[in-house]
């Protein structure tokens, strides 16, 4: 059981009043972050990036604050779904359907605890799932060489396309975007400068922070230019703020279930919280048949997809740990972190620095608690910072933002291509492109190539290389049927809208 | 539609210069079988191959509700908006931190529906407060320039 012992040293690290301190700053940013519009998870641990590195933070700290960070993101943005009934990010949309007419009725307070309540206990299934799975995993991962890396990495790009819904197609170029996007730079292999354009800004290659910031902030501060709706109204919470053990009791069971479900979810690469609150909340809808008031404030309905968040958001770091391959855009950014700390997360940070891994891993569970803490007394709080204007916060949020660029480098090349990827990225959004892959590809660009290149040399050219292992095989099987999936999908749309004019 | 092929065919001219632009990229001396050439295009190829399929058969974009159609009036709010982005990025060091995040703020919470009174007195208090907080709290240095002088 060294596990347990690891976990108790990593309890070590957490609790220590330095780590305590940031993780509480962490929570609270991150539910402001959440709350506002125009920021989200993404780019609010990616603002942070900088500023924990200026800080002088030691890595496990910086680990600490920027998962703290991004727990609380996940919190916040419940709060404006239920209160406004405006999803603060794209994975609560499922968190309205039910939460908001559960304000209505006057329960906005147990409405509001109870979802905290719901995802804490996802958060804590998955981060038991963590330290269930994520030492073997490391321990499996250590075998893998270049090869499979490659083949890993191909996978988590290809799953991305293959969880879209909608649009695969564009989802793929997206990520070969952002794939390409990493190229640009000095080649560290032959010193070839590749896509600079003789601009000695470019040599380094892209910022990371420069591109998640331009990608995200700016064009959502594009964005909220358009939309016309402004100071809507809160719906108050007052009376009982607490849920009562009954109504725990109630949606038990539909914790349980979803927490399973999105700790899977979150594991898997490019699935993440969205899907992974939709699948929930359909789940629950469909076995609670015609006994669920869902829709209309049905508290399972709320619970369903709280649960799947936040197990979901913490089952994401089990591979970016693990295999150093991130599965969604939040913790994307964190490896971009890591790197600026010159810590490669793989199955070797397990076995070379516990302290980080097992210090966050302790800190997942401190975070969770504190933000169930929070979350009653500071309501009042949080309700009246979403009464701020846009005219008032869009503003700032382009200052902080700029600070955030000009942080890294010191720069203003760097902000004027923020600008020109921020526009880019608001172009993308509205031909309905999704973003986050972007990010991913170019994360996971440089280590493909690098990854591509080493397992190359080793077979000294030979391709057979990349499918010759089991690893490797089993892997492109898997992503055969994952790049099957969208095109099956269509297919059995087709056929079913033939379908309805033949019956007509 | 129309828009999505113009941006597709955008897109897949500036990938094909791209490529074009890789092609001379080759190591004088190599110790590796795969040089830095091939790499950049295989995605751009990949890219190329879903950017042709875009264009012959683009997928329908789905609007939210509340998201109103582009008309003329929003255009011009959002170009006067990059303008200002621009103008923000170009005086950040010369003007300084403080002047240039007045200078862009206050026309920015103009443009997002402010009053000018209080836009000014908020931004002017929050570039003040975000000055001291980032560059004197939190070690992250930022340009005083034409502020220079106060400093001594």
């Amino acid at each position: 059981m060294d596990t347990l012992g690891y976990l108790g040293q990593g309890f070590g690290v957490a609790l220590s009043p330095y780590n305590l301190v940031t993780a509480l700053c962490g929570t609270l940013i991150g539910t402001v972050v959440g709350l506002l519009p125009g920021l989200g998870p993404i780019n609010g641990v990616a603002l942070l990036i900088p500023i924990a590195f200026a800080l002088g933070l030691p890595p496990e700290s910086a680990l600490i604050l920027l998962a703290a960070v991004y727990l609380g993101c996940e919190y916040g943005g419940r709060i404006s779904s239920i209160l406004l009934n405006i999803p603060g990010e794209a994975s609560t949309v499922m968190t309205t359907l039910d939460g908001y007419p559960m304000a209505r009725q006057g329960m906005a307070g147990v409405a509001l605890s109870l979802s905290a309540w719901s995802s804490f206990i996802g958060a804590f299934i998955a981060t038991c799932g963590m330290v269930l799975f994520a030492p073997l995993l490391a321990k499996w991962a250590i075998a893998f060489g270049p090869a499979e890396y490659f083949v890993l990495m191909v996978f988590a790009i290809v799953c991305l396309g293959g969880m879209a819904g909608e649009r695969p197609l564009k989802t793929f170029i997206a990520a070969l975007i952002g794939l390409f996007l990493s190229c640009v730079g000095i080649d560290a292999n032959s010193g070839v400068y590749r896509f600079t354009g003789d601009n000695i800004h470019l040599t380094d290659g892209i910022q990371f922070v420069v591109l998640v910031l331009g990608l995200f902030s700016i064009s959502e501060i594009l964005l909220l230019l358009e939309k016309t709706h402004r100071g809507q109204e809160a719906v108050k919470a007052t009376g009982r703020m607490m849920f009562n053990f009954k109504e725990a009791a109630s949606v038990f069971v539909v914790n349980i279930r979803c927490g399973l479900l999105g700790f899977i979810m979150g594991v898997l690469p490019g699935a993440g919280a969205t899907l992974a609150s939709a699948v929930a909340y359909m789940t629950e809808k469909r076995l609670a048949g015609t006994s669920g008031t869902f829709g209309q404030g049905d508290k399972r309905g709320l619970a369903a997809p709280e649960t799947a968040i936040g197990a979901s958001a913490c089952g994401a770091l089990v591979p970016m740990l693990t295999l150093g391959v991130p599965g969604s855009g939040t913790t994307a950014v964190m490896i971009g972190a890591l790197s600026l700390y010159n810590i490669t997360p793989g199955p070797l940070l397990f076995q070379q620095q516990p302290d980080i891994v097992w210090g966050l891993i302790a800190s997942l569970f401190i975070a969770n608690i504190m933000l169930v803490i929070l979350n009653i007394p500071m309501i009042r709080l949080f309700t009246r910072i979403l009464a701020v204007p846009n005219w008032a916060l869009v503003p700032v949020i382009a200052i902080i933002t700029a600070i955030g660029v000009y942080a890294v480098h010191a720069t203003t090349f760097d902000l004027f291509l923020m600008v020109g990827i921020g526009i880019f990225g608001y172009i993308l959004r509205k031909l309905d492109f999704p973003l986050s892959p972007v990010l991913l590809g170019f994360i996971l660009g440089g280590l493909m190539e690098q990854n591509l290149r080493r397992a190359l040399s080793i077979s000294n050219g030979a391709l057979e290389i990349l499918w010759s292992s089991p690893i490797t095989f089993g892997v492109w099987v898997l992503t055969a049927i994952m790049l099957l999936v969208p095109l099956l999908r269509i297919w059995r749309k087709r056929s079913a809208q033939r379908r309805i004019p033949a019956n007509a | 539609m129309l828009l999505q092929r113009i941006f597709a065919a955008a897109l897949l001219l500036v990938s094909l210069s791209l490529a074009l632009m890789a092609w001379p990229y080759q190591a004088a001396f190599s110790y590796e079988p795969v040089g830095p050439r091939a790499y950049p295009l295989l995605m751009l190829g990949l890219m190329g191959l879903g950017l042709m399929y875009l264009i012959l058969r683009p997928t329908p974009i789905q609007h939210s509700d509340e998201e109103p159609p582009l008309d003329r009036a929003t255009l011009i709010k959002i170009g006067l908006c990059v303008a200002l982005l621009l103008v923000f990025a170009g005086t950040f060091e010369s003007l300084g931190f403080i002047l240039a995040s007045m200078l862009v703020g206050i026309p920015m919470a103009r443009l997002y529906g402010g009053r000018w009174l209080p836009g000014a007195l908020i931004i002017t208090l929050m570039s003040i407060s975000l000055y001291l907080l980032f560059d004197k709290l939190m070690d992250v240095p930022l340009p005083l320039g034409l502020l220079d002088i106060l400093e001594n």
